[in-house]
């Protein structure tokens, strides 16, 4: 019984942190900025594919394996064996080609939003959220169509880079994304405080007034969604090391609805609500999950649809009735120094 | 010849699918001035209302169609009243207003999905991936669902064009459309200019989905994959006109079904896959370039040609 407690609580705090992650990326562009980034799949499922087509060739790579006449596609289950004999020894292999994996999905993601910064500064939220909701699915489309990048809809399975791990390979890669998170969080929590997050949300607030004060809002909308882009596809890549499987149906439900849904549920705009609606979501959710199976043989139908619905209603709700969310954003605290004259 | 006539007439049923679909979306972005993403499912009920009432009661298809316009209507009835009007009140942003329609759309695809396994459990039909194809006739080589949806798609032009300049209650609807607060000044009830045009709106798509049901497979995502090109055809017609929205479902119709085509014949199947690309790509070229769509920079040009002449 403790142990399934506890796998249970592991898998809940991984899922809970690559999804903070992703919200604090949306959470910088849509709070702090007031892009209504109706596609954060596109950038979650970037940073995917980026860690399932890379993880086994540089793994391959780093490894010093011998990949003549091997198709890193068809032969994905030879070559992520012999990756995974290698890693299962060598920790700190294992833990450069994570960080490269990580560092390469980032930079990725950071120019996919660079290229998508164009629209923002062009066009008016409405449209803009429109262009971003039909955008999210464009990886999708390719990630099936174009067979080498992640296989096709079946998927490829991708390089255990906590294999050496062992047994403890949950906890220690549940570790890991903890601290990326907390890195992450913290660099969100320091950006408010900053000159550059205060330009952001001028521009948000009041574009005319920041022009006036001679911010450069194009420039401004781009650090964001820079910045916004490189933690989503982070999660994204972190995602697909965790589960050690990529395919390309990254739902637009899963992975833009339900960021908003969290987001909304803890309040725009503040990092410690995000962290507190992504929190709640995901302990229901895995609640839900956890006791699925006594419900599922009553109703007529899939109990997964019943998700649908109560999200679908719960965000209605909290927008009718609570749209500041939980925790509504302040304005973040400043230490003023004064420097005291000598006299 | 590149393009064969069955391809042409799939496209132009596509088309005629599409421009049903951008009509609502301009209507509604004109008088409720948002981006209403819940069309997706008022094109998958509609869908599905002529499925059942065909399958369950083994009736013709085409007698499902008035149920699919009600059932929808029904639908975007019930997100004006219970979502949209208290979040006005509350006077919420456009943000706000979008995903609550997106909110809205999950709500119900969760609903479509519940009901779909339902139908399956206690009629003992399928209910996923399915057509009513077979149930169509043909009548000079052409299928039926090509002339119905035809004359469907030129009776709703002509009678929505009648509403609106001839009756009193659709100029009412266009003078909200101008200037809102004008309107009321006049007397005016905008809620229920609003709710006509939400009326309008889902009862067309309910008549595209009932469409696509005769025409093609349906699923209950169907309206889901939609999205970007129903909108997209919007956008292309101008987003403001809303016979525009009619020129961007058939200029996105044709391209997107004849264009893979040809492509596919001329490039190599392999590109086949890639379709779902060609409205976005087609959406973001309008966005950048052109951003009022096709209609409205066509018009100042005659204008001006005119002025000259």
């Amino acid at each position: 019984m403790l142990e399934l407690f506890i796998v249970f609580i592991i898998d809940l705090l991984a899922f809970f942190l690559i999804y903070l992650i992703l919200n604090t990326g949306l959470n910088i562009e849509l709070g702090y900025t007031g892009i209504p980034n109706f596609g954060t799949v596109f950038w979650f499922s970037a940073g995917g594919f980026a860690a399932g087509a890379l993880a086994s060739r540089l793994g391959a790579w780093l490894l010093n394996i011998d990949t003549s006449g091997i198709d890193f596609i068809r032969d994905n289950m030879i070559i992520v064996m012999k990756i995974n004999n290698i890693l299962e020894k060598s920790p700190l292999q294992a833990l450069t080609l994570l960080i490269l994996i990580i560092i390469i999905a980032g930079g990725i993601g950071a120019m996919l939003g660079a290229v998508m910064s164009i629209p923002t500064v062009r066009l008016r939220s409405d449209y803009l959220a429109i262009t971003f909701l039909a955008f999210g699915e464009i990886l999708n489309v390719i990630g099936t169509a174009y067979t080498p990048l992640v296989g096709g809809p079946p998927g490829i399975a991708v390089p255990d880079v906590w294999a050496w791990s062992g047994k403890l390979r949950f906890t220690v890669s549940t570790l890991t994304i903890l601290i990326i998170a907390i890195i992450f969080f913290a660099y969100a929590e320091y950006l408010v405080r900053t000159p550059l997050g205060r330009s952001l949300r001028v521009v948000r607030d009041n574009e005319v007034a920041a022009e006036a004060y001679g911010k450069d809002i194009a420039r401004f909308r781009l650090i964001s969604m820079i910045i916004g882009s490189t933690l989503m596809s982070v999660a994204g890549a972190l995602y697909v090391l965790y589960s050690q499987a990529v395919n390309p149906s990254f739902f637009r439900f899963h992975w833009t609805f339900l960021p908003w849904l969290m987001i909304l549920l803890g309040g725009v705009g503040n990092n410690i609500g995000v962290l507190l609606g992504t929190f709640i979501y995901n302990t229901i959710y895995k609640l839900i999950v956890f006791y699925k199976f006594e419900l599922g043989g009553i109703l007529p139908f899939d109990v997964v649809w019943l998700n649908y619905i109560l999200l679908g209603a719960l965000i209605i709700i909290i927008l009718i009735y609570r749209p500041q969310g939980l925790l509504p954003e302040k304005p973040p605290r400043i230490r003023l120094k004064v420097k005291e004259r000598k006299e | 010849m590149i393009v064969t006539l069955g391809t042409i007439e799939e496209a132009l049923v596509y088309s005629f699918v599409l421009s049903f679909l951008a009509v609502g979306i301009t209507l509604l972005y004109k008088t409720t001035k948002v981006p209403n993403f819940a069309h997706a499912s008022f094109t998958t009920a509609g869908a599905y209302a002529v499925y059942s009432i065909s399958t369950i009661l083994n009736l013709n298809p085409y007698i499902g169609l008035p149920a699919a316009f009600l059932i929808s209507t029904l639908m975007a009835v019930i997100l004006f009243f219970v979502v949209l009007e208290p979040l006005r009140k509350r006077k919420a942003s456009i943000q706000m207003l979008m995903i609550a329609t997106l909110a809205y759309d999950i709500l119900m695809y969760g609903v479509l999905n519940v009901y779909a396994d339902t139908i399956q459990t206690s009629f003992k039909i399928p209910s996923r991936t399915v057509t009513l194809m077979r149930f169509d006739f043909t009548i000079a080589g052409f299928r039926g669902v090509f002339i119905v949806s035809l004359i469907l798609l030129l009776s709703s032009v002509i009678i929505l064009y009648f509403i609106l300049n001839r009756t009193y209650i659709g100029i009412s609807l266009r003078a909200s459309m101008e200037n809102q607060a004008l309107a009321e000044s006049i007397g005016i009830n905008t809620r229920v200019t609003l709710l006509i045009s939400w009326i309008i709106a889902g009862g067309l798509a309910g008549l595209g989905g009932g469409i696509l049901a005769i025409w093609t497979q349906i699923d209950p995502s169907t309206g889901m994959s939609l999205v970007a090109s129903m909108f997209c055809a919007s956008i292309v017609g101008g987003l403001e006109e809303i016979y525009g929205a009619i020129l961007g479902g058939f200029l996105l119709g044709l391209v997107e079904l004849i264009g893979t085509e040809v492509l596919a014949r001329t490039v190599g199947s392999w590109v086949t896959p890639y379709r779902p690309i060609i409205p976005l790509l087609i959406l973001f070229i309008t966005l950048i370039f052109c951003p009022t769509g096709l209609v409205s920079p066509a018009r100042k040009a005659i204008r001006k040609l005119r002025g000259r002449g």
